[in-house]
């Protein structure tokens, strides 16, 4: 029995819009208690790895490191928007199949042969004009994503192929790719790693501090493009509604076959995008150990951002924050705490928004259902035969 | 300041990094396995530099690798100790493309050495170095840069500038892995009853995996022009299950040996991942080698089998390096370590001497000493060219 | 025990004064219910009244701005199923709470394992009592049978069951007969009456006047989430029923009028479907609409009828035969061709095909000329044009909601179909198919939607109905053609037919021909 006591004195302490609970507490209260979770982490590390006094401000050293190495100046500021840029861009290629009811995990497949693309031709043009070579590169960037993107998609229009599992031999696919084209054809000559030459004139040129290069503008482009199509084009309400409702769709007479090739295949032009901006902009050539974190980084960026375009700017600038000031927090707790850390807190993040009932137990939250659309369709889709 | 650091060596560790240290001074290129208490490079003068902020970028991977990453920090630690700076911490960068950023971190934070672990770090070391002419960059195996006419780094490879004027505070380490592949070869060749031996390299794009599987093979030809040698790798593109991932090589191991039953000694080029390929040879009753430091010491898990390392004297070079640009001696540039300057060795036999001819020891310090006299070929002409391997 | 309980006896349970406001909404506005062992109460309303909320205050799945629940006389608080469980207080859903792959014991036992020591389940024990608690009303149950293969009305008994199971003294039976046969709400209303006689206290909500009337000891009426008032059966009738839920008077049989049928819209010829496990479920199917006219199909759920529906539509293809529309042949045309040519769509379904429910009403209500002018050029939006199509759709056709903006699956059931039929009946259709047109909906919305039907039917448009209601088929339909096993084996006139007869044919396919006793002489 539970204590006897009229129900209007039961206890609400927050009542929220669900709209609101979901875009904004969730997350937000996920952060803190991933951060405090980290917190038990570090102390517990420091108990179970001897040999240095017990410090119990390191989680606060850590934080705050994390956060001057992010935030504290335009530099750190600027390294924060170079790690966001391309995780915004695979983060829409994520969140846009999302939408259209589809779990795109080859985001880094297409990542990744974007780069590849991009190189391959920002290296050609090394010498052109700038005006041609960065477009150019770009776009070879955009099509070889695309491409990659595309061939999951026709494979479940024609056969029902779950999209999870063709993204995930592509991903192994795309690796393979990068690495025959890095030490084969692409392989500078007389160099001691295989690495392909620089991408000269077709790099994008810094626009903002020391090393903001112009992909930022990309990538918010792609932002505003892909926001554009969803909710102001019938292609977009199209793609939605093959997401939210097949069936529905098919009595309207749409083609959700068809819808699927076309999302992936946009997807692909923008984890291509993404791919593209880091070898044009921060690496400005390419090897073969490339780019092995931004793929998989989407996809919680996707999820921490509600497939949302907005959401994932601000979930992609998070993740990003974390990537700059990792390097820094390892510097200033004299290397206690390794970068694994912001590893942690990814995932910890990522637990509590997929466990929204539970936070919403702990906080004892009443009256706010809504929960993440996009962890529901990874359980609705998953296994799903065809579309 | 804490003593000993999350990611700190064991005690083992520190004994090995003294037996290193002994190696640099001693005649002998092989340590003997007995800890020596002398101290790390005595050529230093310990002068206080408690204000000098030295710092560690490493390969994507871990820095308690037991290996490459974590042998280079033991290193620079030692340096650092040497000449009384605080111990430097450590950044391992997640993904290639944080490379820059994370060097670019120390630079910001006003840091003085930055050493860099590992040939992948090249291009942006040198980068960093052109960028801040003011900071020393020791770049491990790094080396020769490669820089053009305005000492950028040069990714044509046609190397024009001279980086030694251009770029005066950046070291690039090089070592002549071929040399160390060639006393393991000998020691491979020696040990094998079956007259077959094997090498499992990490990765088909590593330039000094094959220097060092073509020394060993010279080397095992040296004592048996008959042998035959099984060479073959875990991974033709995926870095991290070539270097970081021992599940892999020891599974890799296993069918490598499977496929081929008449090997009886197997030489490991993989770094991590080579740790379980040792086990593999461990459990099937034959044979391993280890490399880039004394595996009997450094994974003891498979010790039992580990007849010897074909070592590059990480630690050695990079605390040698920070003494000498404490003392104002260091010159950037291509600083290679090859068995002239103890830059390689053999690794001791700890208990599994038995497993060799009684002159072993006679045979590898007499090829080490034409090494250093420069009177032995340890590479084929194409020296890093897998082609000859095949 | 209960069992020696008088009617007249305190309350089991007691809702006082509850009151739940939901953002633009007061879902419960001073609700105040009771209900005595030994009794059923019936809790009459339309969608929306606030029936749901109520029940879920009850249930602990929502909690309550004010007022307050009273067990025994005994104030309690309620914040989860498992209080409610506590008290005794146990739910029959409208929409099954079964896991279909599991068995009937499995799912009884869901929640409430009954453990022999720390690791292990008393299966043995627990199989014991559920054939026992079944017995007592006469029912083989096997414990071990999957629930996916009971038929409706099996998976409502287990329901029941699963609530004695857990020793529930105080029943909620939400709708409990929307989903069954006449011949299984016969026997359900059976076992009730059992329940009741054991002293069991019963809150039974539903919509069906007649029903309501049949098994009820007490009615109380709530309109917009206030009561209106409380009868005894003996001091009511059904269209007092109905003014009572709907704030006015209401036609309870809509005025079917007389037809003047036209040329033929809609040609079915030897049209054969295969269902989703491939196999044959319609089977040499001929029919023939005209504009003008209501034709019912009527039918046990199951013989084929959405199948054929689905054929009609486009949504699927058949495996033989041909589909006129016009006079074209439209056999393999898509859903949107079959659309622009002038066919609208009620599907049964109305959560599956007909919305997207997490979508606003506005792009709901443009779900299948989303494409076109005026909604879109090019392909872009116009948002203007939209949005006054659903404000047009809202007001001309009474969908109750807040704004027309917010998600569709915050409406009842009611206004959900409302706007399926606000898109489908507007312009002009030369086809109208609607499957299951009013099933689950209140009698404001079935009058609404029955008196919007035949007004198309009289402007000219062919109308194919589908309902597993023989009431509405008969009521409304022009001709009536009898489905049975995927076969049209009769077709009578509207307004002749007899409903013993057409009952016979849907059961038994009427294999006895024509000789059946009860052939209509009229």
């Amino acid at each position: 029995m539970t204590t006897e006591r009229p129900p209007s004195q039961g206890r609400r302490l927050v009542a929220l819009p669900a709209t609101v609970w979901a875009a904004v507490a969730l997350p937000f209260i996920s952060i803190v208690l991933a951060l405090l979770v980290g917190s038990i982490v570090i102390l517990a590390s420091e108990v179970i790895v001897p040999g240095h006094p017990f410090d119990v401000t390191l989680p606060v050293t850590a934080y705050a490191a994390l956060f001057e190495g992010a935030f504290g100046g335009l530099d750190p500021i600027v390294n924060t928007i170079r790690a966001a840029t391309p995780l915004v861009l695979a983060g829409l290629a994520v969140g846009l199949a999302f939408k259209a009811g589809l779990f795109n995990i080859g985001a880094q497949g297409q990542f990744l042969l974007g780069a590849l693309g991009s190189v391959t031709v920002g290296v050609a043009l090394n010498q052109a004009s700038p005006f041609i070579a960065i477009p150019a590169a770009l776009l070879a960037g955009m099509l070889a994503g695309a491409a990659w993107g595309f061939i999951p998609g026709f494979l479940k229009a024609i056969s029902g192929a779950h999209e999870v599992v063709t993204t995930i031999m592509l991903n192994y696919v795309a690796v393979s790719v990068i690495a025959w084209a890095v030490s084969g054809p692409l392989d500078q000559p007389g160099s001691p790693s295989p690495i392909t030459a620089q991408v000269g004139n077709a790099a994008l040129p810094v626009i903002i501090g020391r090393n903001g290069h112009l992909g930022v503008l990309v990538a918010l482009a792609a932002v505003l493009a892909v926001g554009w199509l969803l909710f102001r084009t019938t292609r977009g309400f199209e793609i939605r509604t093959v997401g939210a409702n097949p069936d529905a769709a098919r009595y309207a007479g749409m083609q959700p076959r068809l819808i699927v090739v076309l999302t992936m295949s946009l997807a692909g032009v923008l984890a291509g995008l993404a791919g593209a901006t880091v070898v044009l902009g921060v690496t400005h050539y390419m090897m073969a150990s490339f780019g092995t974190t931004v793929g998989f980084d989407s996809i919680a960026v996707a999820l921490l951002g509600r497939s949302s375009p907005v959401g994932i700017v601000f979930a992609a600038i998070l993740f990003g924050a974390m990537r700059a000031g990792a390097p820094l927090m390892q510097i200033q707790t004299g290397s206690l705490i390794p970068a694994e850390l912001v590893d942690v807190l990814q995932a910890t993040i990522l637990l509590f928004l997929a466990a929204h009932e539970v936070i919403r137990h702990i906080l004892k939250l009443r009256g706010v259902k809504a929960g993440l659309e996009t962890t529901d369709t990874i359980a609705r889709t998953y296994g799903r035969e065809s579309v | 300041m804490r003593k000993q650091r999350w990611l700190g060596a064991s005690a083992a560790l520190v004994t090995l990094t003294l037996v290193l240290a002994a190696c640099s001074s001693g005649a002998s290129p092989s340590a003997s396995a007995a800890g020596s208490s002398e101290s790390a490079p005595a050529s230093v003068p310990v002068t206080a530099h408690s204000d000098l902020k030295i710092g560690v970028v490493t390969d994507v991977g871990t820095a308690n690798d037991k290996n490459f990453n974590e042998y280079t920090y033991v290193g620079t630690k030692q340096g650092a100790a040497a000449i009384g700076a605080a111990e430097p911490p450590v950044t391992v960068p997640k993904d290639s493309s944080e490379f820059a950023s994370s060097i670019q971190a120390y630079v910001d934070d006003g840091y003085d050495i930055i050493v860099t672990a590992g040939f992948s770090l090249g291009v942006a070391t040198t980068q960093a170095a052109h960028d801040n002419p003011d900071v020393w960059f020791i770049g491990v195996d790094q080396g020769p840069p490669c820089v053009n006419a305005e000492g950028l780094p040069d990714t044509t490879f046609a190397c024009a500038g001279d980086a030694a004027t251009l770029l005066p505070h950046f070291v690039a380490l090089s070592y002549q892995e071929d040399q160390a592949g060639y006393l393991a070869g000998m020691a491979a060749a020696s040990a094998s009853k079956s007259g077959t031996i094997g090498a499992i390299l990490g990765i088909s794009l590593c330039g000094p995996c094959i220097r060092y599987t073509q020394g060993f093979k010279l080397g095992a030809e040296s004592i048996n022009p008959d042998i035959k040698l099984v060479v073959n790798w875990v991974t033709e593109s995926d870095f991290v299950k070539a270097f970081n991932d021992p599940v892999s090589g020891k599974s890799y191991g296993d069918q490598f040996l499977q496929q081929n039953p008449d090997v009886d000694v197997l030489f490991q080029v993989a770094g991590k991942t080579g740790n379980g390929v040792l086990d593999a040879a461990c459990e099937a009753g034959i044979y391993g080698i280890g490399v880039d430091v004394d595996q009997s010491l450094s994974y003891p898990n498979a010790a039992k089998c580990t007849i010897t390392s074909a070592m590059k004297s990480l630690a050695l070079a990079v605390s040698t390096d920070i003494g000498k640009i404490v003392d104002g001696s260091m010159k950037g540039g291509d600083d290679h370590w090859d068995a002239s300057r103890d830059g390689i060795a053999y690794g001791p036999f700890h208990d599994l001497a038995s497993a060799f001819p009684a002159n072993m020891a006679d045979l590898l310090d007499a090829a080490f000493a034409k090494m250093k006299a420069g009177t032995l070929v340890t590479c084929p002409e194409k020296c890093g060219d897998l082609s000859t391997l095949k | 025990m209960t069992s020696d309980v008088q009617v007249t006896q305190a309350p089991a349970l007691e809702m006082r004064g509850i009151t739940k406001r939901y953002p633009g909404v007061l879902a419960n506005a001073g609700i105040s219910l009771d209900v005595r062992p030994g009794e059923i109460h019936a809790l009459l309303g339309e969608n929306g009244a606030g029936k749901t909320t109520l029940m879920n205050i009850l249930y602990g799945l929502a909690r309550p701005d004010a007022g307050e629940i009273l067990v025994d006389g005994t104030p309690v608080e309620i914040t989860s199923p498992h209080d409610a469980i506590a008290h005794r207080i146990s739910m029959v859903h409208q929409h099954f709470m079964l896991v279909p792959v599991l068995s009937v014991s499995d799912n009884i036992l869901l929640g409430e394992e009954p453990m022999a020591g720390p690791i292990f389940l008393d299966r043995a024990r627990a199989h014991r009592r559920i054939r026992e608690l079944g017995k007592t009303f006469g029912w083989e149950i096997d414990p071990d049978q999957r629930v996916e293969s009971l038929s409706v009305g099996w998976q409502q008994r287990v329901e029941i069951l699963k609530a004695l199971y857990r020793n529930a003294r105080i029943l909620v039976l939400d709708e409990p007969t929307a989903v069954l046969t006449p011949q299984e709400t016969k026997e359900i209303f059976a076992v009730l009456r059992r329940l009741r006689a054991e002293g069991y206290a019963i809150i039974f909500i539903s919509h069906k006047l007649h029903e309501v009337l049949e098994i009820a000891d007490r009615i109380t009426v709530i309109r917009r989430g206030k009561v209106v008032g409380s009868r005894t059966p003996a001091a009511t009738n059904e269209e007092d029923l109905a003014e009572m839920m709907v704030g006015r008077e209401v036609n309870l049989t809509a005025d079917r009028g007389t037809s003047h049928p036209g040329e033929v819209i809609l040609r079915v010829e030897q049209v054969r479907v295969k269902d989703d496990r491939r196999s044959e479920v319609v089977q040499g199917v001929d029919l023939e609409v005209r504009s003008g006219e209501i034709l019912g199909i009527a039918g046990v759920a199951g013989n084929g009828q959405d199948e054929l529906v689905e054929a009609i539509v486009g949504l699927r293809r058949p495996s033989s035969g041909r589909i006129e529309l016009a006079g074209r042949d439209v056999t393999h045309a898509g859903p949107r061709q079959r659309h622009r040519l002038g066919v609208g769509f009620v599907p049964a379904d109305r959560h599956r095909f007909g919305l997207v429910l997490s979508f606003p009403l506005t792009d709901n209500f443009i779900l299948t000329d989303y494409y076109e002018p005026p909604y879109a050029r090019g392909i872009i939006r116009n948002e203007a044009a939209i949005d006054a199509r659903a404000r047009r759709g809202i007001r001309d056709y009474d969908v109750r909601t807040p704004s027309a903006t917010v998600t569709t699956g915050t409406l009842s059931g009611g206004n959900q179909q409302k706007l399926i039929v606000a898109r489908e009946f507007d312009g002009e259709q030369r086809l109208l198919v609607l499957d299951q047109p009013t099933r689950g909906l209140d009698v404001g919305s079935i009058e609404f939607i029955h008196g919007q039907t035949i007004a198309k039917r009289d402007a000219g448009t062919a109308i194919l109905l589908v309902s597993a209601e023989l009431d509405e088929v008969l009521e409304l339909s022009d001709r009536i053609a009898v489905i049975y096993r995927g076969q049209i084996v009769a077709v009578r006139d509207g307004r002749t037919a007899d409903k013993n007869e057409i009952g016979i044919l849907m059961a038994t396919g009427g294999s006895g021909a024509s000789g059946s006793p009860s052939s209509p002489a009229a």
